[in-house]
C-alpha cells in the first residue's frame, strides 16, 4: 500500500487484505469490458486497445486546447515518459497535482541497491569500531609477523 | 493520494528488537573472535540475548497479521533459508555452543559467529531498506535509512549487552569496558549517519524535525538517546551506575528512532 506511487492499493476492511483494481479481468475475458467503463454515464471512462485510445485522446487534447483549456494534457500516455507509460491513462484539464496525481511517479524498488550498499558501508564502520574496541591489546599473539 | 501502510506498535517493536538481536549477535561474534578470554562473557551474553529476541521478532510479525492464523499460509511454502530463519538458526547454534560439551569447539563457534554476523547485520538493516522501497518521500528520499537502522541496531545491541553485563557481573569486568568502548563508536557513527540522513532528506524530513513528533525526535532520540549517553560515558570514567544509565538511554533512543520514523507519517 505504501509503495504504490498513486495510492491505488487499498486496505479492504471486509476481507482484511489489500486490494486493487483488476481491470475486471473476469469480465474482460468474457467480452463484457470493465464495469466502470460500462456504467459511466458520461462515457468518460473508455476501454479499448491502448494505441487507439491514445490517438483518440490526443485529438481530444488538441480540440480542448483550441477551446482555450491551455493546460489540457494526457497523463501516463507517453511510453517514453514516466514508468514507460500507464495502461490506464488520463486526460487532464490542469496540472496533475490538481487531481492528486504525482508529477513524476517512480517505482519504489529503485532505492534498494544503493540503500543496501550504504547499509553495508555502515556495517563496515561499526564493525571496525568494534574491532578497535575488542582487540586484545598488549598481548602479541605471535601469528602477526609469521 | 499516497497511502500509508497502517503499521502500528508491533512493527515498531519488531524493528527495534530485530536491531538489538542483530547488534547483540554481531557484538558477540566480534568479541568471540578478537576479544580473547577476557571478553568471553560478552560473547556468551550477546549470543544468548539474540536468540529470544529473534524469536520475539517472529511472534510480533505473526501478531501483526491481524488474523494470526494466516501465518499458516506461509507454511505451505516452507523456507528455512530466508535470512531471518537463518539468523535464528545461527543464533541457536552459537548459543548452544557456548555450553558444556561444545566448549572445546570454540574455534568452530567463532567461525560460525563470523558468518551468522552477516545475517545479524541483515536483520538490523533490511527493515530500513524496506521503508526506503516505498512511495513515501520521508521514508524513501534519505538513502541512509538502512545505514541508520544498522548503526542504531549496533548501538542498542551493545547497550543491551553492556546493561546485562553490568547487572549480572560482580567486581571488575574487562569485557564490559570493551562493549562500552565499542558502543561509543557505534553511537558516534549513528550520530554522523543521522546528520547525513537529515541533510539528504532536506524538506522531506519535516515529519520528524518539525511538528508533532519533533520534541520526541530531538529530545528523546538526539539528546537523551545519543548525546547524553555519549557524555555520560566520557565523563563517567567507567562508573557502573552511569554506564548502566547510559545504556538504558541508548535503548530508549533506539526505540524512539523506530517509533518516530514509522509513526510520524501515519496520522
Amino acid at each position: 500500500m505504501s509503495s504504490c506511487p498513486f495510492g491505488v492499493v487499498s486496505f479492504n476492511e471486509h476481507t482484511g487484505t489489500a486490494r486493487k483494481c483488476t481491470f475486471c479481468n473476469d469480465r474482460i475475458h468474457n467480452g463484457l469490458g470493465p464495469a466502470c467503463a460500462k456504467a459511466c454515464p458520461t462515457e468518460s471512462i473508455q476501454f479499448g486497445f491502448r494505441d487507439e485510445l491514445v490517438a483518440k485522446a490526443g485529438k481530444r487534447v488538441e480540440t480542448l486546447k483550441a477551446m482555450g483549456f491551455k493546460d489540457a494534457q494526457l497523463y501516463g500516455a507517453d511510453q517514453k515518459g514516466f514508468l514507460g507509460g500507464l495502461n490506464a491513462f488520463f486526460l487532464l484539464l490542469a496540472k496533475p497535482s490538481t487531481y492528486n496525481l504525482p508529477e513524476n511517479p517512480k517505482v519504489p524498488q529503485r532505492n534498494v541497491v544503493v540503500d543496501s550498499l550504504l547499509s553495508i558501508g555502515s556495517a563496515v564502520l561499526v564493525g571496525l569500531g568494534a574491532l578497535l574496541a575488542f582487540r586484545d591489546r598488549g598481548r602479541g599473539d605471535g601469528g602477526g609477523h609469521a | 493520494m499516497l497511502k500509508t501502510p497502517d503499521w502500528g506498535m508491533m512493527i515498531v517493536l519488531y524493528f527495534f528488537f530485530g536491531g538489538i538481536a542483530g547488534g547483540a549477535y554481531f557484538t558477540a561474534a566480534i568479541a568471540d573472535n578478537v576479544g580473547g578470554p577476557r571478553s568471553s562473557r560478552v560473547a556468551l551474553v550477546g549470543y544468548l540475548l539474540s536468540l529470544p529476541l529473534v524469536a520475539l521478532c517472529g511472534l510480533l510479525l505473526i501478531a501483526d497479521l491481524g488474523v494470526p492464523t494466516r501465518f499458516l499460509n506461509m507454511m505451505r511454502t516452507l523456507k528455512f533459508w530466508d535470512p531471518m530463519s537463518l539468523f535464528g538458526l545461527f543464533s541457536f547454534v552459537s548459543s548452544v555452543m557456548c555450553f558444556g560439551p561444545f566448549e572445546h569447539m570454540a574455534r568452530l563457534r567463532r567461525r560460525i559467529g563470523l558468518i551468522g554476523m552477516l545475517f545479524g547485520f541483515f536483520l538490523a538493516s533490511y527493515t530500513g531498506v524496506l521503508l526506503s522501497a516505498t512511495a513515501q518521500p520521508f521514508w524513501s528520499e534519505g538513502r541512509l535509512m538502512g545505514a541508520l537502522f544498522l548503526a542504531s541496531g549496533a548501538s542498542t545491541g551493545m547497550a543491551a549487552v553492556s546493561l546485562i553485563l553490568a547487572l549480572t557481573g560482580g567486581g571488575s569486568n574487562p569485557g564490559l569496558a570493551k562493549v562500552k568502548h565499542a558502543d561509543r563508536y557505534s553511537m558516534i557513527i549513528e550520530l554522523v549517519v543521522l546528520a547525513l540522513f537529515l541533510a539528504l532528506l532536506g524538506s522531506a524530513a519535516r515529519p520528524i524535525v518539525s511538528g508533532h513528533f519533533a520534541p520526541l525526535f530531538w529530545g528523546g532520540l538526539v539528546a537523551l538517546g545519543l548525546v547524553v549517553p555519549l557524555v555520560l560515558d566520557f565523563v563517567g570514567h567507567g562508573r557502573k551506575a552511569l554506564g548502566a544509565l547510559a545504556a538504558v538511554l541508548v535503548l530508549v533512543g533506539g526505540f524512539i528512532l523506530r517509533y518516530v520514523i514509522v509513526m510520524s507519517i501515519q496520522s
